[in-house]
């Protein structure tokens, strides 16, 4: 009898807690709840702008393995080139580079991370889609860098992605990847067993013990993936085709403007130094720059006849933020060279607009 | 109030136990009641914030993934893949209760053998596999022995050419022809050898010859297996290399073998200690009443031991049965394609986590209640009446 009561208990919680979540789908009373909490939050919680420089440190959701993009070194510091962009974000708001506080996730974690605001921002070489920007409430930022999906083999195995018929194509889960693998097997008609794993440490087994015959990812990732093969960079081969756009972007949470902002002209001030050709070498002579553009970009006083003036653009960063980002990180290109080259990638579309690239930053004005 | 001495009369409300305890399970309740609103007003107020999707409708999309071992479009809605991934559950766990059950049974009975070098390897599996992490045991499975120990696809084991066993999967004979109607045949066959054991049975019983009832069933169930098989046609295929897959038979996913040899090992250690401990609640002088009617061992065993042993046992093991059904959302960390991973690889694609997921743990909870009405239903059947 005492069983049958905690039994009834626990049914009607289960009820209860049923009945709840078959409320939302009631359009009316979902709204009214909406409208209320929304108001309330909106007066409470500020932006996350306020929080980072409350407390001091940029939370950037990363990864611990990904060669070029973020790597944890020997000393326990992520480097890379994902990790420069969070150390650049880290410049701008708080004017220094090392107040980061790196978050390794797992990729299918990662949107669930950025929704519970256990981070602020992440930058994992995330892929920019519309469902990701409505589903997952993320707003993606300018693109650090546009990547494409290739194939990688074991050197001698297959001359293109279209003789691979019936091959086992390992992808890591959650991913763009997966998708496009699928659709470019039902495409050309090949029939590849698809299969996805949790890290790239497992598909790096798999891959070796000869379970897969093709490894599919980005093209960056696979170049990284390559560069630090056991075997040896020569026992693999990437194969020509790219068959996906991949814009891999830094994502904010929806629904804060202010911060989605400060992240991408954090961004973007990396893109416009190298522009103006400015380096974290020589980042200090253009101090005393005639040039009224980069006087606004590095955030100086414009002297002109009327007296003298910073640009402030009002993005809530400090003046000097781009001067800051330069000086403690560099600009794109350094970034690029750093991480990317060592690898063996080309800039490519990674260029600046005037060498015929995608890179372009809008004016600092 | 003024006439003390009239004792009994009326306790005040506020020292009524009655109405104390009914208080207490009021005040318990409310606070539930409200720490689950609070959670709830918090998702609300968050997933508003967000502006993140709370509905069901991510169903519909296109899955956008594939699922090995499965000619599922990857334009086909999510739903589908879900529906698959279910399916992939409900394969791994009742396989695996069924293989769990046999083998803790085997091991349970060895671990009480008079053979000493048989109870101690019995009792050497049960505390080493008892004592591992299911996740690392898993792990192991995975990497160790699937990945490595099994070869490549290019030198796979051909065991008697019957079977082609690499790291890419395990292929079986198999048969050709339509899966239902081989059930249909396994159907008409248990029924038959059930009515023939019935009968068996109750001429045992008026002559008092022999039943053989088994023995009968068995064999009335052969002749309507191989009568069946041969009447709609059907043949075996035998699994071969094909380039760099294998073809015909019937391909084991290395990820499906993996799980399956995982959760069978250890669950069945645990099943081994519930049948020795049910073995050794029977009363003793129920096998000493085994031995004065002279009966072997075996028929000691079977027809006296055992069936009291497994009315103790069913509880017990209902609780392993849930534990490996359960235990089977490991399998997405091996790339087994069953629910967990199918919830996992589509959030990472789009849809909404807290709804995907929720689903996902509501159909965990049926499958579990389900499995408990019946291991409950199969507990009082089992169980003594008493008069």
């Amino acid at each position: 009898m005492k069983r049958n009561v905690a039994f009834m208990g626990a049914l009607a919680a289960m009820t209860l807690v049923l009945s709840a979540c078959a409320a939302e789908a009631d359009t009316t009373t979902a709204t009214t709840t909406e409208e209320t909490t929304t108001t309330e939050t909106a007066a409470v919680a500020g932006s996350v702008l306020e929080s980072v420089k409350e407390a001091g440190v940029v939370r950037c959701g990363t990864r611990d393995a990904l060669p070029g993009f973020a790597v944890l070194t020997e000393a326990g510091e992520h480097e890379g080139f994902d990790s420069d962009f969070c150390k650049a974000i880290a410049a701008a708001v708080l004017g220094d580079a090392t107040a980061v506080e790196m978050v390794d996730l797992e990729t299918a974690d990662r949107f669930t991370a950025l929704q519970n605001g256990s981070i602020d921002v992440l930058v994992r070489n995330t892929t920019w889609t519309a469902s990701r920007d409505g589903g997952e409430a993320a707003t993606f930022m300018q693109p650090t860098f546009y990547d494409g999906q290739g194939m990688m083999v074991t050197a001698g195995s297959y001359e293109s992605v279209g003789d691979m018929n019936g091959a086992v194509v390992c992808v890591a889960k959650g991913t763009t990847t997966e998708g496009n693998a699928a659709l470019e097997s039902s495409r050309l008609g090949l029939n590849w067993e698809v299969r996805s794993f949790d890290e790239t440490d497992l598909i790096l087994e798999a891959f070796i013990a000869g379970q897969c015959d093709g490894w599919s990812s980005d093209v960056s990732q696979l170049t990284g993936f390559r560069s630090a093969y056991p075997d040896g960079a020569a026992a693999l081969v990437i194969l020509p085709e790219v068959f996906s756009k991949e814009p891999l972007a830094p994502a904010v949470l929806d629904g804060d403007t202010q911060w989605a902002q400060v992240v991408n002209w954090a961004i973007l001030a990396t893109i416009q130094a190298e522009e103006f050709g400015i380096t974290s070498a020589n980042v200090d002579s253009f101090l005393t720059s005639e040039d009224v553009s980069i006087q606004r970009f590095l955030g100086v006083e414009i002297v002109s006849d009327d007296g003298s003036a910073v640009l402030d653009p009002g993005l809530g960063l400090p003046t000097d933020f781009a001067y800051q980002v330069v000086k403690q990180v560099g600009n794109y290109g350094e970034i690029f060279e750093a991480h990317l080259a060592p690898l063996g990638l080309e800039r490519g579309v990674n260029s600046l607009w005037t060498n015929g690239g995608l890179l372009y930053a809008p004016p600092f004005r | 109030m003024s006439s003390l001495p009239s004792a009994p009369a009326r306790v005040p409300l506020w020292r009524d136990v009655r109405v104390l305890r009914w208080a207490f399970q009021l005040v318990v309740l409310a606070v539930v009641l409200a720490l689950l609103y609070w959670l709830y007003g918090n998702y609300q107020a968050n997933v508003a914030k967000s502006s993140i999707p709370t509905n069901l409708r991510f169903l519909d999309n296109p899955a956008n993934f594939t699922i090995p071992g499965n000619d599922l479009d990857q334009s086909a809605p999510v739903r589908d893949a879900f529906y698959q991934g279910f399916l992939n559950t409900l394969q791994v766990a009742i396989v695996g209760i069924v293989f769990a059950t046999i083998l803790g049974t085997l091991v349970g009975i060895a671990r009480l053998s008079q053979n000493f070098i048989l109870r101690t390897i019995a009792a050497a599996y049960v505390e080493v596999i008892r004592n591992i992490p299911l996740l690392l045991l898993l792990t192991f499975m995975n990497l160790a022995v699937v990945l490595q120990t099994f070869p490549r696809i290019e030198d796979a084991w051909l065991p008697l050419d019957l079977f082609v066993i690499s790291n890419r999967g395990i292929a079986i004979p198999w048969f050709t022809g339509s899966a239902l109607v081989l059930l249909g045949i396994v159907l008409v066959g248990i029924v038959a050898a059930w009515i023939v054991t019935k009968i068996r049975n109750r001429i045992s019983d008026s002559t008092g010859k022999p039943a053989w009832a088994g023995t009968y069933g068995l064999l009335v169930f052969v002749v309507i297996m191989v009568a069946g098989w041969i009447a709609t046609g059907n043949t075996f295929t035998l699994p071969f290399v094909d380039d760099r897959a294998t073809a015909g038979g019937f391909r084991l996913d290395p990820s499906f073998f993996a799980l399956l040899v995982t959760l069978v090992v250890y669950t069945s250690s645990h099943i081994a200690e519930i049948v020795r401990g049910s073995i050794m609640a029977v009363p003793r002088g129920q096998g000493e009443a085994a031995d004065a009617l002279a009966l072997k061992p075996s028929a000691k065993m079977r027809l006296i031991i055992l069936p009291q042993a497994f009315r103790i046992a069913m509880p017990a093991l209902g609780n392993q049965y849930l534990n490996l059904i359960k235990n089977s959302s490991l399998g997405a960390t091996i790339s087994y394609f069953e629910l967990t991973q199918i919830a996992q690889i589509t959030v990472g694609n789009g849809s909404p986590a807290v709804p995907a997921f929720t689903l996902t743990l509501l159909v965990y909870l049926g499958i579990s209640l389900i499995t408990s009405l019946i291991v409950n239903y199969f507990n009082r059947r089992l169980a003594l009446v008493e008069r």
